[in-house]
């Protein structure tokens, strides 16, 4: 059996700037040994713990889509000890990730609704890896409309721009960005995500609304769905807290009786509601 | 069951006799503590103990355990994944609480789902052979609140028992049984455990301290923000002294140390009581006063262990108490929760 402690080791294959603050990078890593890769089978909306030998591990979640083959991939702020070493390595240096850990986005509870997605900031990463998993070939057909809000404080912080741009031509999703402020070139949405969830109105009927972003984001977001009749087994989001293990052994992620880790890091908000409010 | 009596005196001998084939962790003086430490030539074990100053979960996990090694090389880093397996050992002479919080970290670290093969290698390959209380030790043990009694097996794979002039061996699982040939070949008769019976009993009634563990779960479940939760911590120091002590307390630490090109990364018991235990990256702290963390150190033993595992995080051995230095008392804490 695997040692859930021991990372696979793999390669920093490519290495993408995200945003012009160059502090939010994409790591693509493929891995050392191929048979890793169906070791490391998972989901949206899982994570991993991205280990850097000397430095320590930080938990971040999965960016790229089972169905981009080959590789796994990592978006990644540049924050504490472990983020900034990684913000340092080069294409081809060796290093570790452990899991696929937490649960993941309900995708069975998801298949045959009408899914609304709405991102803020940084926080769009694994809600990037559920689109991409949504629209990808036969996938599509399982899902109803899909109605994207991803918003940023400004096009520069904008993640993912050229699949912005793809989805963007697709007839099949609803994509709608915004800035909080544009600059010369932006002639795109201006206005913070809980104004523009507003805008857009997405219907109740047979939706779910998967919710990802900051603290203030989330809070102004919340009641328009209220108003909009969504109820809170119908809207999902994802917690994050101070982890080490990951697997609900360390002790310090748990959120009453469940471990943010293991048990989480989805929950509704009917399922929140049960916990205790610390987070 | 396999039963034999053993003359009293020859304890220590056998104890002896089985560090010569085995690694052996004892009740030896250290200073003016008794400690669980392995027994080495011309180490004498005590077993007119009270009990150990600290728990013997080191035992199955260290203070700092070695998860992997690493190297660093051009190309970034090679590691090694094994998991040391260890010998075969014993824990000989542990009270009957300790060996309760084994059957309870159990729980937790040897699940269906993500194993901890460090703890568990350990765990299998220890014999554990516990020492009953005949007589409870301190006027601060309330092992009969939680589940436990001074006379039990629980844990335990051989479990000795003072009857007096004797001690009574008792195999309780087959592993114990693999070494009974230690124990001489005095069967028990029905008269030694009858005598048993007796002084389980009348230990049990010494047992003088009694808390409401079991009525407060209800109680937890519906004041997480009772006002009673500004009052315990106050004096608290956050010194982590009472969750080093416990015997269940299991949250740890990872980290990496390097030394030139070669490094390890390691766990280290950590703390619920310590700031920086829940601090995130960001600087939030879902936990940021030792009011939070001490209604998350009592809610994770009366109330988050029964939800997840059924079973309270506590044996009731009184280190806790003992230890504070400001005299915080985890069954006062308990009464008066139950008085909510």
């Amino acid at each position: 059996m695997q040692n859930p402690y021991i990372p696979y080791p793999v390669v920093v294959d490519k290495i993408i700037t995200e945003v012009d603050t160059k502090d939010i990078k994409t790591f693509r890593f493929r891995f050392v040994n191929p048979e890793d890769e169906q070791k490391y089978a998972y989901i949206p909306g899982q994570f991993g713990e991205l280990s850097i030998f000397g430095k320590g591990e930080s938990p971040i979640g999965i960016a790229s889509s089972p169905t981009q083959k080959g590789y796994v991939e990592f978006t990644v702020q540049k924050a504490g000890v472990v983020t900034s070493a990684l913000h340092e390595m080069e294409e081809g240096t060796i290093m570790g990730i452990r899991g696929p850990l937490g649960n993941s986005w309900p995708l069975e509870f998801l298949e045959g609704k009408n899914i609304v997605i709405v991102g803020g900031g940084f926080a769009f990463t694994t809600l990037r890896s559920l689109i991409n998993y949504m629209i990808f070939g036969e996938n599509r057909k399982r899902f109803g409309n899909i109605t994207v809000i991803y918003g940023a404080r400004n096009p520069g912080l904008l993640l993912y721009k050229d699949e912005l741009t793809e989805w963007g031509k697709r007839t099949d999703l609803n994509l709608n960005v915004t800035v909080d402020k544009g600059d010369a070139t932006w002639k795109g949405r201006e206005g913070f995500v809980p104004a523009v969830c507003k805008e857009v109105a997405p219907s109740k009927e047979n939706a779910v609304a998967v919710i990802c972003g900051p603290p203030v984001m989330i809070r102004f977001t919340l009641p328009v769905f209220f108003e909009l009749g969504f109820s809170k087994e119908n809207i999902i989001t994802s917690l994050e807290m101070r982890m080490k293990c990951g697997i609900g052994k360390c002790g310090r992620c748990n959120v009453g009786s469940k471990y943010v880790c293991k048990d989480g890091p989805v929950f509704s908000l009917a399922e929140l509601d049960k916990l205790t409010p610390e987070y | 069951m396999e039963k034999r009596l053993i003359k009293k005196d020859a304890l220590a001998g056998i104890a002896k006799k089985m560090a010569g084939d085995a690694m052996v962790w004892a009740p030896v003086k250290k200073e003016d503590n008794v400690l669980f430490a392995p027994l080495g030539a011309g180490d004498e074990p005590v077993f007119a103990y009270l009990n150990s100053k600290n728990a013997p979960k080191n035992v199955f996990f260290p203070h700092t355990e070695t998860l992997m090694k690493f190297t660093r090389t051009p190309k970034g880093m090679e590691f090694s994944s094994e998991v040391k397996k260890s010998g075969q050992s014993v824990l000989f002479g542990v009270r009957p609480c300790d060996a309760h919080s084994f059957v309870l970290l159990d729980k937790l670290f040897d699940q269906e789902k993500y194993k901890d093969g460090y703890y568990i290698d350990k765990r299998k390959s220890t014999t554990v052979i516990s020492l009953a209380c005949v007589k409870p030790p301190y006027a601060t043990c309330f092992c009969t609140s939680v589940d436990g009694e001074p006379v039990s097996a629980d844990g335990a794979d051989i479990l000795l028992t003072d009857l007096g002039g004797d001690y009574l061996a008792e195999f309780i699982t087959e592993k114990g049984e693999k070494l009974a040939s230690y124990f001489g070949d005095a069967k028990a008769d029905a008269a030694a455990d009858a005598k048993k019976a007796e002084m389980a009993a009348k230990a049990k009634e010494a047992i003088r301290s009694k808390i409401p563990a079991h009525e407060i779960k209800p109680i937890l479940d519906k004041n997480f923000d009772n006002p009673f939760w500004d009052t315990i911590h106050r004096k608290c120091l956050a010194c982590g002294t009472c969750t080093f002590m416990c015997p269940t307390c299991h949250c740890f630490d990872i980290s990496d140390e390097v030394k030139g090109s070669d490094g390890v990364r390691i766990r280290s018991w950590d703390s619920c009581m310590f700031p920086l235990f829940t601090k995130e990256t960001s600087g939030h702290n879902p936990r940021p006063s030792q009011k939070e963390r001490w209604r998350q150190r009592t809610m994770h033993k009366f109330k988050y262990y029964i939800d997840m595992f059924n079973a309270i995080s506590c044996v009731g051995c009184g280190r806790c108490v003992m230890a504070c230095p400001v005299n915080i008392d985890i069954r006062k804490v308990v009464e008066d929760i139950s008085k909510l």
